[in-house]
């Protein structure tokens, strides 16, 4: 049964507004995009040809929705790229060498990544990202969105895409090697 | 001497995100089998691409809409029939 909104509701309704969240991070914000993914459905029910699921088909409009909020976001906040000058040379010398070595991170990922403090620390090494940066880290290494998505989200190009990402996990890194594994600016 | 770790650098990111050509693979391997800055930096990026999709698991696996939200949605679509 495809044609009953309340069913969605109940069934879908949960997975939709995580979805959601963990892309724009306003409860606010995710409960009208679902308001409006709803609407949209409704008007189109007729035409779901029922090749897929439910879930997939109502995922795949409030996907949309969310684009085309993160793409007015960006033009009204005016959020700039500025790939042409290149941050990334502070971390090399001129001949191409690491200007400060990273160190080896001598912990198991897999319990680095369940410890809440590591997560934590994480996270604040991303709020202090340039704002385009850490949009694209999160819809992209945070929430897994796909290459398509995150550029089509941002109205950029793969290989800025591919700039800014590779941007943020520099600052990423040196960040939780500071905070996280103590290692000193200035050692 | 000409080190290349600041594009080898740039190559560890970007085969996260698509797959490297032939002869970027050749020049990768052979930096990375030398230099253990490169290697240190990529079982970084690795690390925090996983912890990051983790995360995501733990901060957001568990939400749901409140009732007043819940109910908020049902009255809109009780407004269309
Ligand atoms: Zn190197």
């Amino acid at each position: 049964m495809h044609s009953d909104p309340h069913q969605w509701i109940n069934e879908h309704g949960d997975y939709l507004y995580r979805y959601a969240m963990s892309r724009v991070h306003s409860e606010e914000i995710a409960a009208d995009l679902l308001q409006e993914t709803l609407l949209a459905a409704w008007k189109s029910h007729t035409t779901f040809a029922g090749q897929s699921t439910i879930r997939t088909w109502l995922t795949g409009i409030l996907k949309h929705k969310i684009i085309d909020h993160i793409r007015k976001e960006i033009r009204e906040r005016n959020l700039s790229d500025n790939v042409s000058s290149d941050p990334t040379t502070a971390y090399f010398n001129n001949d191409g060498s690491w200007s400060e070595a990273p160190h080896a991170w001598n912990e198991n990922p897999e319990s680095l990544c369940r410890n809440e403090q590591f997560n934590n620390v994480l996270e604040k090494c991303v709020s202090k990202l340039p704002e385009k940066q850490r949009l694209i880290f999160r819809l992209r290494d945070i929430s897994g969105d796909d290459t398509e998505t995150v550029c089509k989200s941002c109205g950029i190009t793969a290989t800025n895409l591919h700039v800014l990402l590779h941007r943020a996990r520099l600052a990423l890194r040196k960040c939780l090697e500071i905070h996280w594994f103590g290692v000193g600016e200035n050692r | 001497m000409n080190h290349a770790c600041k594009e080898i650098s740039r190559l560890a990111s970007e085969s996260i995100e698509r797959e490297l050509s032939l002869w970027e693979r050749f020049r990768f391997h052979l930096h990375m089998a030398v230099c253990k800055h490169c290697r240190n930096f990529e079982q970084a990026i690795e690390l925090m691409h996983q912890a990051a999709a983790l995360m995501h698991q733990s901060r957001y696996g568990e939400i749901k809409l409140t009732d007043s939200q819940r109910n908020r949605l049902h009255k809109a679509m009780d407004e269309l029939n």
